[in-house]
């Protein structure tokens, strides 16, 4: 079945121009959130995730340079916008969360006034109005006695609940794409579940397409239909949430699930970690980015980008070992082992 | 929050009554007679006016009879300067004057302050900024009375735009506004700059806040977020600063009266400090002293009102 494509990136790319140099954040990322999707971009800290995303609502600030690159929106080009054509998009179209809900809220304005100054500004609505839809708002995304909380001040507010304001925000203008940019990174385990059911349950009420963003394979696991694996600025997998979960390609993605703890590794196992830091991106390197810190790399890694593998239609990976003629190389043991494990815990469920 | 307030109030007592102590001894230990009355009087008369001011019993007891005298809200009489006045009076017939020139600086010096501090922090590191950060560096080390000075021999003697020294009408005319427009100048440069700089400050780093990302990406307008969010959060710290400055305006006041041939308090305090006018100096200086510590609780205050976690600090769910 043919899905509608919503967003369609392709090619971007973003430099930082700091005073040491330019530092290449996004090298020519491409891929495509279809409606009603959720899409997770994984990859450990600056691996380019976040300005990735932000460079698709306009966010991006000071010293980062859009370079190239396309993203089309219904039928218009998002990264050629000035500001008062991202005034249009921002929470119209598309709403972002952001990752540390203590900071994201105006410390001194009341929580209903930051909900409410939506409808009023963007929308035009009378005052009462407004208030109206902030309180239905508030209660769809669960906050107790909205009356009373409405005019309560952030600091009231716990770091879950202010995560619950935030998304109340995001899901005001009723945006067609919602970008989810690490939401649950700054909260405890348990207000993480509360909280990703509650986007899980705001997409399909408000038939969202979501782009989520996270380091958190766990996350992932529980929220994505497709899996985009970032590092270095460049997407290096990417395919559905089996594709990747169940048969990962790219070593970074092997090293990235064998480091997660789960409940199957014995007492006294070690866990796979995942050695070195990401390259400067400021000297990228000449070849595969990530061959300085892989294990199976060939000697072709260092010397040459890889480019994209087409393992199935939506399966893509970026690495020599995918060439006919590279040696074949074996997932570690552990990750095979974890990978088996979990095709026989998901085909045990499908039979009951 | 009352529990605040009271402990405020109590300090500034404090401060209020060291300070009347220490003016009051001050003032009784310069050289010089209160009383230089004619070497003609006779021996008995003068003794009789001594005994009735209690100048000949110690200090001590001086002191003793002026608080009693202030503690009932008695200010005593001026003796030379406007001899037989009452010094409360004296003291609200000048005032008028010294306040209409602070309380125009004082509104020229918000707006400005204002309107330079935020396109400073909008332009920040551009050339706009750099040079307006050198001159407001410039108007905050340069006093008020050397501006005052300059203006005077720039734009009042050699290019004759403005009068030289205030008109002497009694209401506020045009002519009079036109003269004032120098003083106010001269004592507000100062304040601007200041707002100016603190705002600077302030803003640039609240416009790297997250919570201004998110105000974009609701998809309000630049300036919507800059008036809406980023401006109040930048006003905390200006709220006290703008209070102390006012404490400023008044005190360069002094001087700048004296230069413009304003006449308001500060030339009625130079006289009564130069003839040993002490209950009229004193009168003068306890005025100023109730002015400055009730702007500072005001100050204190004002955090509150702009920042409602300082107001509700304690309380954190009521």
């Amino acid at each position: 079945m043919e899905r509608e494509k919503i967003l369609e990136v392709r090619d971007l790319t973003v430099n930082f121009h700091t005073y040491a140099g330019i530092v290449q954040a996004v090298r020519g990322v491409s891929f495509d959130l279809y409606k009603g999707e959720t899409l997770a971009i994984v990859g450990e800290s600056g691996s380019g995730k976040s300005v990735t995303v932000k460079s698709l609502m306009g966010l991006l600030g000071g010293t980062a340079r859009v370079e190239k690159g396309t993203a089309m929106y219904q039928g218009q080009n998002l990264l050629a916008l000035d500001e008062k054509g991202w005034e249009k998009i921002r929470s119209r179209e598309i709403a972002m969360i952001f990752q540390d809900p203590l900071s994201s809220l105006n410390p001194i304005m009341k929580i209903g006034r930051q909900i409410e100054e939506i409808f009023t500004i963007l929308h035009k609505t009378s005052r009462a109005e407004a208030k109206k839809r902030s309180l239905e708002l508030m209660r769809a995304v669960g906050i107790p006695e909205p009356e009373k909380r409405y005019n309560q001040y952030p600091f009231h507010f716990s770091g879950g609940m202010r995560q619950r304001i935030v998304i109340a925000i995001a899901l005001a203008s009723n945006p067609k794409i919602m970008i989810c940019d690490e939401p649950t990174t700054a909260l405890d385990v348990t207000i993480q579940a509360q909280v990703l059911s509650l986007l899980g349950e705001m997409q399909r009420n408000h038939d969202l397409s979501t782009i989520f963003i996270t380091h958190d394979l766990g996350v992932v696991a529980h929220v994505a239909d497709r899996v985009a694996v970032m590092y270095a600025g460049k997407i290096v997998e990417y395919g559905t949430a089996e594709d990747i979960f169940y048969d990962p390609r790219h070593p970074y993605t092997w090293s990235l699930m064998a480091s997660m703890p789960d409940m199957d590794l014995e007492s006294g196992e070690a866990l796979v970690a995942l050695q070195g830091t990401p390259p400067n991106m400021l000297v990228p390197p000449e070849g595969d980015a990530f061959a300085e810190r892989n294990p199976w790399a060939l000697k072709l890694d260092f010397d040459r980008q890889p480019p994209m593998f087409k393992i199935s239609d939506t399966h893509y990976a970026a690495t020599w070992l995918l060439h006919p003629s590279a040696p074949k190389m074996q997932r570690p043991a552990a990750l095979e082992r974890r990978i088996q494990k979990s095709i026989a815990r998901k085909e045990a469920r499908a039979n009951g | 929050m009352l529990k605040y307030i009271i402990q405020r109030i109590i300090a500034a007592f404090c401060t209020f009554v060291v300070v009347v102590v220490v003016v009051f001894f001050v003032l009784h230990f310069m050289p010089g007679e209160i009383l230089d009355l004619s070497p003609k009087i006779d021996r008995s008369v003068r003794e009789l006016i001594m005994a009735k001011y209690h100048l000949n019993e110690p200090l001590i007891v001086q002191f003793g009879y002026t608080m009693r005298d202030y503690l009932r809200l008695d200010f005593g009489y001026s003796l030379k300067v406007r001899p037989g006045v009452p010094v409360m009076n004296v003291v609200l017939e000048r005032l008028p004057v010294t306040i209409q020139l602070n309380y125009f600086s004082a509104i020229v010096i918000l707006p400005f302050g204002m309107i330079f501090g935020i396109l400073m922090a909008v332009k920040k590191d551009t050339i706009f900024d750099h040079i307006s950060s050198t001159i407001v560096i410039l108007l905050i080390s340069v006093p008020s009375f050397v501006l005052a000075a300059l203006m005077q021999y720039i734009l009042g003697f050699k290019l004759e735009w403005f009068p030289l020294i205030l008109e002497a009408e009694p209401h506020l005319t045009w002519t009079k506004f036109y003269s004032m427009i120098m003083p106010i100048l001269a004592l507000s440069f100062g304040g601007i700059a200041s707002i100016a700089r603190t705002l600077r400050a302030e803003m640039a780093e609240v416009l790297t806040m997250d919570f201004m990302m998110l105000a974009k990406a609701k998809g309000l307008t630049y300036r919507q977020t800059l008036l809406r969010h980023a401006l109040r959060n930048s006003c905390v710290p200006l709220a006290s600063t703008f209070l102390y400055l006012f404490l400023g305006v008044l005190s360069s006041s002094l001087v700048i009266e004296q230069i413009f041939g304003v006449p308001g308090l500060s030339k009625t305090m130079m006289a009564a400090i130069n003839g040993h006018d002490h209950w009229l100096t004193m009168g003068i200086v306890i005025f100023y002293c109730f002015i400055g510590l009730f702007m500072a609780i005001l100050a204190d205050l004002s955090y509150g009102v702009v920042d409602p976690r300082i107001r509700m600090g304690g309380k954190k769910d009521e």
